[in-house]
Parts: structure tokens; sequence; C-alpha cells
């Protein structure tokens, strides 16, 4: 509300005298609505994105505890990645294939699929930590930490 | 050793400075952070080890030709550049 007002004052000058006064501040006022929630949406999603990110490293720890820091190095995983994809749910699997197996940029997934790019990024981020989930429980199972035994953490560099 | 919010700044654009969509200026101070930083070098390499592997799965089992195609010919049809 504070919001319409402030956007009316700055705005006086796209009124016209004796037209309908109370329209043109809801006009305002749904327009700073709009807009608010347009701004709280975009960083929603920004926030979540780099949620992702985060969980990436999270899982690079989980690997790293477990044994299996290496475990994407490895080449006999191909068939266990295609089956990971294959039990995407559709809208994640189409967006992961594009952009990560066939190479395609966040644009040309988004004009391929008709969805915003932003969606690209959320699906894709999403549906690589849904892959790194069930590869990391898959090295686990397949005894891929047994080759080669627990990696220790490399120590934090103190020179910084 | 470097201040941890630093780490976690850096490592919340990891996917993004992995697919290379982060401006310069960005990328040059995530540069200069894991030249210094090996514990943030090391999740980046392991995501980046992770888009390696998905990308070579392509030829371990015929992938979804048919999506491909379907796309090629889509983006094609609308005047686009590939980049792939």
């Amino acid at each position: 509300m504070q919001e319409t007002f402030l956007r009316a004052y700055r705005h006086w000058n796209t009124f016209e005298p004796g037209s309908d006064c109370r329209r043109w501040l809801s006009t305002i006022c749904r327009n700073a609505f709009l807009e608010h929630r347009r701004r709280e949406m975009r960083s929603t999603a920004v926030e979540d994105q780099e949620l992702e990110s985060l969980a990436a490293a999270r899982l690079h720890n989980q690997a790293r505890a477990s044994g299996v820091d290496h475990m994407f190095m490895r080449l006999d995983l191909g068939p266990a990645i295609s089956q990971a994809i294959a039990s995407l749910e559709p809208i994640f699997r189409d967006v992961v294939v594009l952009a990560d197996v066939e190479g395609f940029t966040y644009e040309e997934v988004a004009e391929a699929l008709g969805v915003p790019i932003g969606t690209v990024r959320s699906r894709l981020y999403r549906a690589r930590r849904q892959l790194q989930e069930s590869l990391l429980a898959y090295a686990i199972d397949a005894g891929f930490a047994s080759a080669r035994g627990p990696e220790t953490p490399p120590t934090p560099n103190r020179q910084g | 050793m470097p201040e941890r919010s630093t780490c976690e700044a850096v490592v919340r654009q990891l996917w993004p400075y992995l697919d290379g969509v982060v401006d310069d200026s960005l990328r040059e101070r995530i540069v200069a952070h894991l030249e210094m930083c090996a514990m943030c070098q090391s999740h980046f390499d392991f995501a980046n080890a992770f888009l390696e592997a998905v990308s070579r799965s392509r030829s371990d089992v015929p992938a979804d030709d048919r999506l491909r195609d379907r796309v090629v010919q889509a983006l094609s049809a609308e005047g686009f550049k590939l980049s792939a």
C-alpha cells in the first residue's frame, strides 16, 4: 500500500485531471503488486539454484566419506548413468538429456521445450542432484569404495 | 585459509560457473578463490567429473535420437543457431 502511494506521488503527472482517480490508483497498486511478486519469484528461483550448487558440494563430501570420491572417473559407470537418467521424471529427464548429454545451451533447451531459461536452469540443477544422489547410492552398493579404500579429505589450504 | 563465507559464496555458483554462464568479474573472483582453496576446488572437480561422465554416457547406450532430432528440427525451423 505504501508502495502504491509512493508510486502515485512519483507518477502524479500521468494522472489526467477529470479521469477516474480510483481506477488510476488501483492500476498503480496492481502494477506495484505484480512487480513485487515478480521480483520475489526471481529471488526465490536464484536462491533455489544456489542451494542446488551447495547440495552438489555436500554430495561430494558424502562421496568422500563413503570412499567413492572418484566414482565419476570410472568408465564402467556409463550404463548406471543412462539408467539413472531414464528413471528421472520426464520434465527433469528432458532437460538433462538435452543440456548435459547432448550439449545444448540453456537458450536452446528453453527454445526447444518452450519454457523460460530460469525453468531450464532450476530443472537442470535439480535433475543433476537427483542423478548424483542415485549414482552415489549405486557406487556404494556396487562396492566402488573397496577398490580404492576411503579417501582422506584434503587439508584446507592455510596459505590464504 | 579463506573465510568460510567466501567458500560458501563460491560454491553457490558451482553449476553456473561450470556451465560457463557467470559474468567475467564473477568468474575471475571464483578462479582466484579456487586457486587458493583446495576444498572448494575439489568440489568443483567432483561436479565437473560428474558432468563429463554424463556427457560420456551418450556413447554407452543409444541416446534418445528421436528427441535430439525433434529438437534440432524445431530449433532449425525457428532459425536458431545450433551450438551442439
